[in-house]
């Protein structure tokens, strides 16, 4: 069932019984600006430490615990390029439980009290709950640096962003930002957020789904979500200027091992097979059959983890791998060599064979998970041409053959190299 | 129509134990063959085996001869991989299609090592490489260091992979023997989960002929010098990550372990979890962050639990925990309300491993091995009562079985 409940407010509803769970999800989009990015992230923590009626955030854990340990989540991250400020609760299927007459309407309500009744004192965000989650926040923050791979995977995005401030600061937020944020700000961005933001619920799983839709529409979200939201504009970045001078950094740390990124551009021309870029990353560097795990890893033992990833919105491919700093020159030597080869059209009709059987798999086994199911529904909502249905799937990857692999991998373009150097 | 699972189990006459477990609506196979031999079986038949030595068959295992049995599985559109905990060894793989095939090729995995010279040296390393890697991970170094306080110069100390010193002792010849071993029928396990035929499955494991290589392997227990004072160091470093550790010395084995196992979650649960008093009052006080958690490990004759996060105070975090961890404290805040929802909280956890047949399977694999049914688990939980947990605290909240560890930040 999909509905619209006011403009730019959307409610999927996905009667599903495979799982022993539910799930409701309410994404609240809007632009990214880098102005923001810190704020909604400190807001999905305040606002899920406690509430009106949870003032605590022991109390808001008892109330989970009481609903047989429901799981109660709320984060900031990129989509498209938009801050999606996400809410949700997963929650036991009450037809396994005995005398849970009411789970679901209870669940909907304890989201709807984390969204909509913020645990104010006077005109502010109580004391307690802002500065533990500032503090909080601050102390993630500062793990950062001691997490390698986030460091290398930040270190690269900065460089491919350099032109966009707007993704400049990471979606979990900015120490600077952090430090200067005050209550009153913070309650400023909160009652923008509830006024303005494009509004998508999706409910995943055993519900009745007439049922559920007046639970919704007489709860807390019916009278919330009334007014008409701000429409949602679908850009990309562009990386011309990184094709043209690629971006690089090297920066060195004490540490038992080096790490590199690697990002390519892939411009993919119209009518071309929209599966291909995919293909060629499993090939490359997708899997354990992979280009890169074979000759970098296995063949020369020179690395544990080295792999690459292709993000279908942006087209980008990145390469990450962790090594010893005196096996880098080999390993990106190696690296160029593997591309090469998938330019050069020698991948084999086997290699062909097995990354479309993964890809297939993949599709299939990611649908035996709830999640699979709230994104998709978010797709549909935001930008259903991404979208391909199993038989346009299957079509493009039938007819996927080795001059589109090598095609994706001749206009593979360097765009940004980091290494964060062990000594 | 939701349905509630069952499991179709058969032991052979060789001990190798099988398990089906029906998912309806579910894509995917899962299969996990288990052995019981992990990282911390290093003292066996009176010799001492270098550490990391159960990691090093796990990787080596898939070399077959010519190939890579990762090959195998792909040509079969399965994904594979393993893994290596203290105590345990698995090997998997996850299909959507020739679930039969698939299996085939996990028995061949497990009954057919290929370990050369020459193959056991450019594994070297590739593991070299991944311990590097952890010992960058304050998180993974804060945990060796907290186990080597509770057990001293134990294998359980060590790397699950071992060091690089250590790995310089692994040859191809005692890979082989070790494997022979403990990669026993009788010392193993297979779990699927998926739409699959029980009796073909059987058939199929029947006629793969899983041999006993030998008699049974002496496995000693390893006997455990007294727990250290505590310690800490300086790294290189931008948060203070602070442990608290406790050690449990309990005969306790099978079914009776895994249910105490559950009764330690929950008194911990009661005592510092995030709706308890103390949590808060950690958190109020600034001693934790909201990386403060907490593990109960019951494996073998291992029984311990690790409380760990960052800190701004390492001191005070050690001195609170100290303090509050007692049979008295947990008397004063477990009342009925907090026992009926840590039940409910236990129970709903069950039900949500159940949207994940890798859950169900690595669990079923494990549990195995302790004569738990998996299946069980709900009527395992109901069977805890308030007294048990206050009667279960007063046995390891003592004031003799903890000790400490601190990662501090150096000074720039």
């Amino acid at each position: 069932m999909k509905q619209t409940l006011a403009k730019n407010v959307f409610l999927n509803i996905n009667p599903i019984k495979k799982f022993r769970t539910i799930k409701i999800q309410v994404d609240f989009l809007r632009p990214l600006k880098k102005d923001e990015t810190t704020g909604r992230r400190l807001l999905a923590n305040v606002l899920s430490n406690s509430t009106q009626n949870y003032p605590s955030f022991q109390a808001i854990n008892d109330r989970e615990m009481d609903l047989y340990g429901s799981e109660i989540n709320v984060y900031t991250r990129n989509l498209l390029n938009f801050n999606d400020l996400a809410f949700s609760v997963e929650f036991a299927d009450p037809s396994f439980l005995i005398g849970s007459q009411t789970q679901i309407k209870d669940n909907l309500d304890l989201l709807g009290e984390i969204i909509f009744k913020p645990n104010l004192k006077g005109s502010n965000f109580d004391e307690t709950a802002f500065s533990t989650e500032k503090r909080n926040l601050m102390s993630n923050l500062m793990s950062i640096q001691d997490n390698q791979d986030l460091v290398s995977a930040l270190g690269l995005i900065k460089l491919i962003y350099k032109n966009d401030p707007d993704r400049q600061v990471p979606i979990f937020g900015d120490i600077d930002q952090l430090e200067h944020i005050t209550g009153e700000q913070l309650l400023d961005i909160y009652q923008d957020v509830i006024a303005n933001d494009a509004v998508i619920i999706n409910v995943v799983g055993n519900v009745d789904q007439d049922k559920f839709l007046e639970d919704i529409k007489q709860s807390i979200f019916g009278q919330a979500l009334k007014g008409d939201r701000n429409d949602l504009q679908i850009t990309f970045s562009n990386f011309d200027d990184l094709v043209k001078q690629p971006a690089s950094e090297t920066e060195h740390k004490h540490l038992n091992q080096s790490r590199i990124g690697l990002a390519y551009e892939t411009s993919l021309s119209k009518g071309v097979n929209r599966l291909a870029p995919q293909i060629m990353n499993l090939i490359l560097g997708g899997d354990d059959q992979s280009q890169l795990f074979l000759q970098v890893r296995e063949k020369n033992s020179l690395a544990y983890s080295v792999s690459s990833s292709y993000q279908p919105l942006s087209h980008l491919v990145t390469i990450q791998a962790g090594l010893d700093a005196n096996s880098i020159d080999k390993a990106l030597h190696l690296i160029n060599e593997q591309i090469a080869y998938i330019k050069e059209g020698k991948v084999t009709d086997e290699q062909i064979r097995h990354a479309q059987k993964v890809m297939l798999t993949q599709r299939k086994i990611s649908s035996d998970t709830i999640q699979h199911y709230i994104m998709r529904g978010i797709w549909e909502t935001v930008y259903p041409k991404t979208l391909l249905n199993d038989e346009q799937f299957e079509q493009e990857l039938n007819d996927l053959d080795r001059a589109h692999i090598a095609g994706v991998a001749e206009n593979m373009h360097a765009i940004a190299q980091y290494q964060l150097i062990g000594d | 129509m939701t349905q509630r699972l069952k499991n179709h189990v058969t032991k052979l006459p060789n001990g190798f134990q099988i398990s089906v477990v029906p998912l309806t609506g579910f894509n995917q196979v899962y299969g996990v063959a288990m052995a019981n031999f992990g990282s911390v079986d290093t003292l066996q038949n009176n010799k001492q085996l270098p550490a990391g030595i159960a990691h090093f068959i796990e990787h080596k295992l898939f070399a077959k001869p010519g190939y890579d049995i990762s090959e195998k599985f792909a040509k079969f559109g399965a994904n594979s991989n393993a893994y290596t905990s203290y105590t345990k060894t698995a090997y998997l793989f996850q299909t959507l299609e020739k679930p039969y095939e698939n299996l085939k090729v996990l028995l061949d995995l497990i009954q057919n090592p290929h370990f050369t010279a020459n193959n056991v040296a450019s594994e070297r390393g590739i593991i070299d490489q991944e311990i590097q890697m952890y010992l960058d991970m304050p998180e993974f170094v804060l945990e060796q260091k907290i186990l080597a306080q509770l057990y001293p110069n134990d294998p359980i100390a060590e790397d699950i992979a071992g060091s690089s010193e250590s790995l310089q002792q692994i040859n191809h010849k005692n890979l082989l023997e070790t494997y022979q071993n403990n990669y026993r029928p009788d010392n193993m396990d297979l779990v699927i989960v998926g739409d699959v035929d029980f009796e073909k499955i059987e058939n199929i494991v029947q006629n793969s002929n899983f041999q006993k290589n030998g008699a049974p392997v002496q496995k000693a227990l390893n006997q455990f010098e007294k727990i250290g004072a505590g310690g800490q160091e300086f790294m290189d470093i931008t948060q203070a990550r602070s442990a608290y550790g406790i050690r449990i010395d309990s005969d306790l084995s099978g079914y009776e372990l895994v249910r105490h196992q559950f009764m330690m979650n929950m008194v911990m649960e009661t005592l510092i979890g995030e709706s308890s008093p103390n949590y808060q009052e950690m958190s109020d006080l600034k001693i934790i962050d909201d990386s403060f958690s907490y593990n109960v490990v019951a494996e073998n004759n291992y029984c311990f639990i690790i409380i760990s996060g960052s800190t701004n105070n390492s001191e005070q975090f050690q001195e609170y925990l100290h303090d509050h961890l007692s049979y008295e404290s947990l008397v004063k805040v477990l009342s009925d309300e907090k026992f009926e929802r840590i039940k409910r909280d236990a129970i709903g956890a069950y039900l949500f491993a159940q949207n994940s047949p890798e859950a169900i399977a690595n669990q079923m694999a494990e549990l195995n091995f302790y004569d738990v049914d998996y299946l069980q688990l709900v009527e395992m939980i109901n069977s805890i009562q308030k007294d048990d947990l206050l009667e279960v605290s007063k046995k390891f909240l003592k004031d003799d079985n903890s000790t400490y560890y601190n990662l501090l930040p150096n000074r720039k």
